[in-house]
């Protein structure tokens, strides 16, 4: 593979255009000769794609895409290139397994192949919803740190600072970060696991400036944690994320290479979305080092992933880079049922037995499309989890119809999604105990109704 | 070939995305004496609408707004030149400020926001992304904006919405303009918060909102 200082070299010798020109005279053209060129069509019938072929065009188009748009360096106004003997080098060399956390808590997330019905996935819990109230921040933490089949959280984040919200680039904002950091560690040690891994290190953080900060080790983050870095839509690499990939690189940490591919947008619909999201895998680790990836494409209007050509999509992407990569992949669902809702927990059940039989690991979601405050409700992501393991043992064939009936229950209302609790709404702030009856019995509600489907979700 | 028969040539060009077509007929159309701006009325804004049906139902998506977009511009490129000429030039929706906050790279529902304004009849300022909030300010007071239209996706860039409204009530000016803000981590309830005159979810909403805010 090409070396990093090499691929930073790239964002300043490449073609000079303007990002304008780089959309549509490249990226936008391109995708569609591409999409056209490998015969890639969505059924739109189809919730999980079990065509394998289909799946090895798609990753195939991937290729191509990024050898023959380039990503785009705005701060130089640079295509980045790169050959496909480059690309598919990256491609091979990528890793295929990380270690995350300490102590007892020291575990590998493996990149799965699609239909794979015999392993564990790794199971990864929480989100980085705004929390208005260190307490809640750190209860909630600690709930989910403390579910005995999670491998690792993402953290909330806690943006106030003396009751005011850090804005963007302020001190205030680097002291949120560190504040976060801190908290959360706290939060995962009070939970008797301290050696857990925080994957989505730093919520709070919008700068290099604040995520190099939080990363001080006094704070309470490892390089065995993860720590995010973003493509922006669609194809552009920009110089804060080039910052951290050598940051975090120098330190030998794991880097979650991130990219939300816009359904509705540059992109285009399904067949856009699975191949833009397949080829962000590739720049993940070709051009950031990643370790793991966090997928998460994103309905432009709707701003949640639970659309039916969105799934496809997603789940295509898995299934792609999982049949010809092997990078370690968790899906973020943005889902727009609020927490303790049915419908939250359909579009979640329906989300993993795309994603998790086509070859991702387990990451619960978010719920209300993640505009809620205090929405993090620790009991959904243990029910989620636990979702996602039933759907490991089944394969895209055997989930496909299972989708199908689940899709209904949720799709006419994603337009209106309905409204759920906070943390507060459901637990006792003493006990942490559940006493909201009716998020209980919606929640049992569901499990029974998926057990009647075929998708028995045993609790852990 | 009839008038009719132009204008509809005309619309299918650009739902077809076709600026050749377009040129062409709306030369042809020209030539055949008819007026730019029944050209506009009849042939260009139908068009129009059903691409802007189209965008809002997913048949089609943002590549095939900006091409649709892009033939439409150069029509009036050749249309606008005329109208000035005849002395015939009528009022426009209204005048548009548009960006997204300072600390905020994100561009995509900006950019479509731009193209359904355009497509729709407005005249639009695009500050782009990252915009200090006097640049939102200035260029409203330059052009004599009728709105105001901030985006911010972030939540940590939020605020940089409601500065926009605070100083602009520091300047005595909050009553000249409409504000209205979106962007994903915006909801109503921030925009009363703030005092926005509106909030919109997607793009489409907020080009019927301002329609109406300006009407």
């Amino acid at each position: 593979m090409i070396d990093l200082v090499e691929v930073f070299e790239r964002a300043e010798i490449g073609p000079l255009t303007s990002e304008t020109d780089y959309y549509m005279k490249r990226y936008v053209p391109k995708l569609s000769e591409i999409i056209a060129r490998h015969g890639i069509k969505w059924d739109k019938n189809t919730i999980i794609n079990t065509d394998d072929d289909l799946t090895d065009r798609v990753f195939q188009a991937a290729v191509d895409l990024l050898a023959e748009a380039g990503a785009y360096c705005p701060e130089t106004n640079r295509v980045m290139q790169f050959t496909r003997d480059e690309i598919l080098t990256a491609c091979a060399q990528c890793p295929t397994e990380t270690t995350f956390g300490e102590g007892r808590e020291r575990k590998v997330m493996r990149g799965r192949r699609p239909d794979t019905t015999d392993d564990r996935p790794w199971v990864h819990v929480g989100g980085g919803i705004y929390t208005t109230d260190e307490q809640v921040f750190m209860d909630t933490v600690e709930k989910m740190a403390s579910f005995n089949i999670v491998d690792s959280v993402s953290v909330p984040s806690i943006l106030h600072i003396r009751g005011t919200d850090a804005r963007v680039r302020s001190p205030q904002e680097i002291l949120a970060a560190c504040k976060t950091v801190r908290l959360a560690r706290e939060g995962i040690r009070r939970s008797g696991r301290a050696g857990l891994p925080i994957i989505n290190g730093i919520s709070a953080a919008s700068q290099p400036a604040s995520m190099f900060a939080a990363s001080y080790p006094d704070f309470g983050l490892r390089p065995s944690d993860g720590f995010l870095i973003d493509f922006l839509s669609e194809l552009v690499v920009g110089y804060e994320a080039l910052q951290k990939v050598a940051f975090y690189n120098s330190l030998s940490a794991n880097i979650g290479s991130t990219s939300t591919p816009l359904f509705g947008g540059y992109a285009g619909g399904a067949e856009g979305v699975a191949v833009t999201a397949t080829c962000y895998m590739i720049m993940g680790a070709l051009i950031f080092r990643g370790s793991y990836h966090y997928n998460a494409p994103l309905h432009s209007k709707l701003h949640l992933s639970s659309t039916r050509p969105l799934i496809w999509a997603i789940a295509m992407s898995n299934a792609a880079i999982g049949r010809n990569m092997g990078y370690p992949m968790v899906n973020l669902p943005y889902l727009g049922g609020g927490s303790g809702t049915k419908q939250y927990h359909y579009e979640m059940a329906c989300y993993m037995l795309a994603v998790v039989s086509s070859g991702g690991n387990v990451f619960s979601g978010h719920p209300a499309m993640a505009v809620q405050s205090d929405s993090l409700v620790p009991d959904d992501h243990k029910f989620h989890a636990e979702m996602g393991l039933a759907a490991a043992k089944l394969t895209r064939a055997e989930a496909e119809p299972l989708a199908q009936k689940l899709y209904p229950l949720f799709g006419d209302k994603l337009k209106d999604p309905d409204k759920g609790f906070t943390f507060q709404e459901v637990y006792d702030a003493k006990t942490k105990r559940i006493v909201n009856d009716e998020y209980r019995k919606a929640m049992d509600d569901v499990r029974t109704e998926l057990g009647a489907m075929g998708l028995e979700v045993p609790v852990s | 070939m009839g008038h009719e028969e132009l204008f509809a040539q005309l619309k299918q060009a650009i739902i077809d995305q076709d600026e050749d077509a377009v040129l062409s007929s709306v030369n042809t159309a020209l030539d055949a004496g008819v007026e730019p701006k029944t050209i506009i009325d009849q042939g260009l804004l139908p068009g129009l609408n059903v691409i802007g049906e189209q965008f809002e139902c997913e048949d089609i998506f943002l590549p095939e707004l900006m091409q649709a977009a892009l033939a439409f511009q150069a029509a009036m490129s050749v249309l606008e030149p005329k109208i000035k000429e005849s002395g015939n030039e009528g009022p426009k929706k209204g005048k548009i400020v548009l960006g997204t906050v300072k600390g905020d790279l994100h561009s995509i529902g900006k950019n479509i926001l731009k193209l359904l304004y355009e497509t729709s009849g407005f005249d639009v300022w695009d500050l782009g992304i990252d915009v200090d909030l006097f640049k939102f300010i200035d260029k409203a007071k330059e052009v004599d904006a009728d709105v105001i239209a901030i985006s911010a996706l972030l939540t940590t860039t939020l605020v940089g919405q409601r500065d926009v409204i605070e100083a602009l009530k520091d300047q005595g000016t909050r009553d000249r303009y409409k504000i209205i803000i979106g962007g994903g981590a915006t909801t109503q309830v921030w925009a009363d918060t703030i005092g926005a005159d509106g909030w919109a979810g997607t793009a489409y909403e907020a080009v019927n909102l301002t329609t109406k805010l300006v009407s």
